[in-house]
């Protein structure tokens, strides 16, 4: 409850500076600075603890005193939490943004449904009405099958699910979305990588009581908000890829369970009648020259 | 201005569904990137971010991925974008070369098992799709039959 406290009292102390910098330029309402707190918060933010930070492109370099320890507390907290799940279940509600040759954003609603049994059992759903996706893992092999034209792909797979997020993409290119939900609290998901953290403060998602933070790390600038209480589970996360001059988004709403127990059998792909099997091409990595 | 012409596009991208395969893929074409799904990304977490992964674009010298960044498969969307519009000139020519790779075929295409391989019959052009990433891809092989 302390903690709580003081993180609230921190949002506010960063949330007046920032909200006051967009009214001032843009003299945009109120409301609209709280949805879409994104670039121009994050920016103030950093304007504030560290004056010479001039724009998203300077700040890339790690700027350690943008980083607000109560916010990497948060994602600590959060990532600890997350690893201490051993079976759960998530539902997100999301849109992807596709850009145009013309720079502009197309959004892509969609579905995410993951199954998870720690260490070994992954089962993800992927809906939009542009592609369907099923991924399944059950410790030994990891499949991709395609609902619509019935194509499964199947390989050999790593003994932990951890090893199957690295292997998945580097061997495959197949990176799994929100991957980060397997990597915050482990030593892939370093808090040194990031280049600002900030906490906005409270926030109410889906009827849950959450606290909000912002972070910009390597292509990304990122927001996550996590629940009140004795499961801080993230309710909310939107990355947006500020290397793209369009800044396109991916943004999720996550219905969670984390005690949801599946049957092995969750976990196993059966090829559906009139399923056939096609390769999965492994990626060929191309070494570049040093920047 | 760009997003008048986008609103023609989609009307467009629908009329063209029975029609050549071509098309589509040039409407696709549009699409040249995507947002990031995850922040801490495989590549990244190992320092090696100035590797370039690519999905078996080398196979095909008619693929242009305008010398950018690493593949743009997505979960989302059916095809990694860059290098549609690319691939449109391999599908135009009546007799694709051999090891071309395509992003969709036309739907006139059959489906056909030959050993136990599944492949796509497009007269006399024969496609096996792969999974690249999470997308179908296909790739102009020799007749099986």
């Amino acid at each position: 409850m302390k903690s709580i406290q003081s993180r609230r009292g921190t949002a506010s102390w960063r949330a007046v500076p920032a909200i006051g910098l967009l009214v001032l330029l843009t003299t945009a309402p109120l409301g609209c600075a709280v949805q879409t707190p994104d670039a121009t918060s994050t920016t103030a933010t950093q304007a504030t603890a560290n004056a010479t930070v001039a724009n998203a492109a300077d700040a890339r370099p790690v700027d350690v005193e943008a980083v607000d320890a109560d916010a990497v507390a948060a994602l600590d907290r959060m990532g600890a939490y997350l690893r201490s799940l051993k079976t759960f279940s998530v539902k997100g509600d999301s849109t992807f943004d596709l850009v145009t040759e013309e720079g502009e954003l197309v959004e892509i609603p969609g579905t995410l449904d993951y199954q998870v049994r720690v260490p070994d059992g992954l089962r993800m759903q992927v809906r939009s009405d542009h592609k369907e996706r099923d991924v399944y893992y059950d410790g030994h092999t990891l499949t991709v099958y395609g609902p619509k034209d019935k194509y499964f792909a199947t390989v050999d797979a790593p003994a932990t699910l951890h090893e199957l997020v690295n292997v998945a993409a580097s061997k495959y290119g197949i990176e799994l979305p929100l991957a980060d939900l397997f990597l915050w609290g482990t030593k892939q998901a370093p808090t040194s990588a990031l280049g600002s953290a900030a906490a906005v403060g409270p926030a109410t998602i889906g009827g849950v009581a959450t606290h909000q933070y912002v972070f910009r790390q390597g292509a990304t600038d990122w927001q996550v908000w996590i629940a009140d209480g004795a499961q801080p589970v993230p309710r909310r996360i939107v990355i947006t890829t500020t290397t793209d001059a369009a800044r396109p988004q991916y943004a999720t709403t996550l219905t969670w369970n984390t005690s949801a127990a599946a049957a092995p059998s969750t976990f196993a792909f059966t090829p559906p009648a009139g399923a056939q099997r096609i390769e999965l091409v492994q990626v060929a990595v191309i070494e570049e020259k040093s920047p | 201005m760009s997003r008048y012409r986008f609103a023609i596009l989609l009307p467009a991208l629908v009329a063209s569904a029975g029609l050549l395969s071509v098309q589509t893929a040039e409407a696709r074409g549009q699409f040249v990137r995507g947002a990031n799904t995850s922040v801490n990304r495989n590549f990244d977490n190992r320092g090696v971010e100035n590797r370039n992964i690519n999905v078996n674009r080398n196979v095909n010298v008619n693929v242009d991925d305008h010398g950018c960044c690493d593949h743009h498969d997505n979960w989302y969307y059916d095809h990694p974008v860059a290098t549609a519009a690319a691939v449109t000139t391999t599908v135009a020519v009546t007799a694709a070369a051999i090891g071309s790779i395509v992003h969709s075929v036309p739907p006139s295409c059959a489906s056909v098992v030959v050993n136990g391989i599944a492949y796509q019959q497009c007269g006399s052009t024969w496609y096996q799709p792969q999974y690249s990433g999470s997308s179908v891809q296909y790739v102009v092989v020799v007749a099986p039959r």
